[in-house]
C-alpha cells in the first residue's frame, strides 16, 4: 500500500507547466469564437450508437481581427492565405476518422478560389463517405479496425506561389498515404499545372528518366533505400503521370512526388524529388516559376 | 438547462480541473509539449461536442473519457510507446520469489499497456469509483474489476490482498 502512496505522490507531483493556464483559456476560447460565427452552419451528424460525437465543424484558425488588419496594411500586399478547415471527427472504438479541410481565402479570382475550396471539401467527404462504407462493412462481419485521416501543409508560400499538399491516411493494418498538391501563383491568381510548365509532352520522359536514374543512384548508396523501376522482369515506375503531384519550392525548384507504395515500399513513405533545373531546362517554357 | 449554461458549465470544470487532466495527460505521454497538445485537443473536442453530455452529472466521466481517448490516439499517432511483451515485462518488473524492496511503482505502471495504465491512474490516483470508470471507458462494473486485478497482478504487487477496489 506504502508503494501505491508513493506512487500517487509522484503523480501529484507531476510538475504543472505555466503555459497550461494559457493552453486552457486559449482552447475555450477558440472553440466559442467559433461557435458564436458559426452558429447557422453548425451541422452535427451522429450514429445513435457513437460513443463520442460525430460532428462536422468548421473553425477559422485565425484571430479574425489580425486577418482584418493584414488586409489593410498594404506593404503585406497580398493576403492569399489558407486560413481556414473545416474539421470531421469520428472517433468509436475501432474506427476513427480525422479529416481537415484547407480552405483558401484572400484570391481576388474568386472562381480558383471556389473551385479549389470545393474541391478541399469534396476530396474529404469522398473520404469521409468512403470511410462510413467501409465502417458498416466492417460491422456487419463483425468488427475490425479503420481509420482515416487527411491533413494539409502549406509547403511553400512566398510573394509569387503558394503550395498546398493534402494528405490522405487510410489505416487498416497498415497505412497508405495519398498526396496531392495544388500551386497556385499568387500575383496572377492561376492554378499551375505540371503540362503548363513545359512546352510539350518533352518533359515527362526527361524527368522520368532522372528520377530513375537518381533512383538507382540511391539504392546504390544505401541497400535500405528500394525503389520500383519498371525493367523486363519487373513491375515498377515506367514514367511519371502527365499530371504527376508536384510542387514549387521557395528557391524555384521542380519537386516530385510519388504517393506511399506508388514506387516504393511502404517504409519509404510519400517520396518526392527535387530535379535540379538544368536537367529540364530545355523543356521550361520560361524561368518565370522555375529557375 | 440551456446551452450555454451548459457550456459555462463545462468550461468551469475544465478550468477549475485543469491541473489533475493536465497529469493524467501527462502520465501518458511522459512530455510537456504533447501533454499540452492533448489537453488543447480534448477541450477543444469536449466543446464541439458539448451535445454528447446528456446528463450534466456524467460530466466528470464524461471530460475524462474524451482525455483518455485523445491521450490513446495520440500515442498510437506518435507511436512514442513502444508495445512490451509480457515476456519482456515479466522481466524487468520484480517476481514473486525475490521480492526487490525498491522497485519503482511508479516507472512500473509506465510500462503498463496505455489501457491498463488508464485503470491504475483512475482508480488509484484519481481515486475514482468503478462505477465512475465503467461508465468512462464504457464498459460494464464487473469487466472493469477483472481488467484491474490483471493489470495489478501484472504490477507484481501484493495490493490485491490489500486494496479493497
Amino acid at each position: 500500500m506504502s508503494k501505491l502512496n508513493e506512487s500517487k505522490k509522484q503523480y501529484n507531483d507531476i510538475e504543472i507547466p505555466t503555459e497550461l493556464k494559457q493552453v486552457v483559456s486559449k482552447s475555450i476560447q477558440t472553440v466559442k469564437r467559433e461557435q458564436s460565427r458559426k452558429k447557422s452552419s453548425f451541422k452535427k451528424v451522429g450514429f445513435g450508437f457513437v460513443a463520442a460525437a460525430a460532428i462536422f465543424v468548421a473553425s477559422v484558425n485565425m484571430n479574425p481581427t489580425l486577418a482584418q488588419s493584414m488586409s489593410t496594411v498594404p506593404i503585406l500586399g497580398s493576403i492569399v492565405q489558407v486560413v481556414s478547415i473545416q474539421e470531421i471527427t469520428v472517433e468509436e472504438d475501432t474506427y476513427n476518422a480525422d479529416l481537415k479541410v484547407p480552405n483558401v481565402t484572400g484570391l481576388t479570382n474568386k472562381e480558383l478560389e471556389n473551385s479549389l475550396n470545393e474541391k478541399y471539401i469534396a476530396e474529404n467527404k469522398a473520404l469521409y463517405e468512403g470511410f462510413q462504407k467501409e465502417m458498416e462493412a466492417l460491422k456487419e462481419v463483425g468488427g475490425g479496425h479503420h481509420g482515416v485521416v487527411s491533413t494539409y501543409e502549406v509547403v511553400t508560400d512566398t510573394d509569387e506561389i503558394l503550395s498546398i499538399s493534402r494528405y490522405e491516411v487510410n489505416i487498416v493494418g497498415s497505412s497508405s498515404t495519398i498526396m496531392r498538391t495544388d500551386t497556385i501563383d499568387k500575383k496572377n491568381e492561376v492554378l499551375i499545372t505540371l503540362p503548363s510548365l513545359f512546352k510539350d509532352n518533352g518533359y515527362i520522359e526527361t524527368i522520368s528518366t532522372y528520377i530513375k536514374g537518381e533512383m538507382t543512384k540511391e539504392m546504390a548508396a544505401d541497400e535500405m533505400n528500394i525503389y520500383w523501376i519498371a525493367s523486363e522482369e519487373e513491375i515498377g515506375l515506367e514514367s511519371i503521370r502527365p499530371d504527376q503531384t508536384f510542387s514549387i519550392t521557395a528557391d524555384h525548384k521542380l519537386t516530385i512526388s510519388f504517393d506511399k507504395y506508388e514506387v516504393a515500399p511502404g517504409y519509404m513513405g510519400v517520396v518526392t524529388f527535387e530535379i535540379p533545373t538544368d536537367v529540364i531546362k530545355e523543356e521550361l517554357i520560361s524561368d518565370y516559376y522555375i529557375k | 438547462m440551456t446551452k450555454s449554461e451548459k457550456f459555462q458549465l463545462v468550461e468551469n470544470y475544465i478550468v477549475e480541473n485543469q491541473h489533475a487532466h493536465y497529469r493524467l495527460a501527462f502520465s501518458y505521454v511522459k512530455n510537456k509539449e504533447s501533454a499540452l497538445d492533448i489537453i488543447q485537443d480534448s477541450i477543444m473536442k469536449a466543446l464541439r461536442s458539448i451535445d454528447s453530455l446528456e446528463q450534466t452529472e456524467y460530466l466528470k466521466t464524461w471530460f475524462y473519457r474524451i482525455l483518455i481517448n485523445t491521450s490513446i490516439d495520440f500515442i498510437h499517432k506518435n507511436k512514442r510507446m513502444t508495445v512490451v511483451e509480457d515476456e519482456v515485462l515479466d522481466f524487468h518488473l520484480p517476481s514473486h520469489e525475490m521480492d526487490v524492496p525498491d522497485i519503482d511503482l511508479y516507472e512500473a505502471i509506465d510500462h503498463l499497456a496505455p489501457k491498463q495504465k488508464t485503470l491504475i491512474i483512475l482508480r488509484f490516483f484519481e481515486d475514482m469509483k468503478i462505477e465512475d470508470i465503467a461508465t468512462t471507458l464504457g464498459v460494464n462494473q464487473n469487466t472493469i474489476k477483472t481488467r484491474l486485478y490483471t493489470a495489478l497482478r501484472k504490477l507484481r504487487t501484493n495490493m490485491e490482498e490489500k486494496v479493497k477496489v
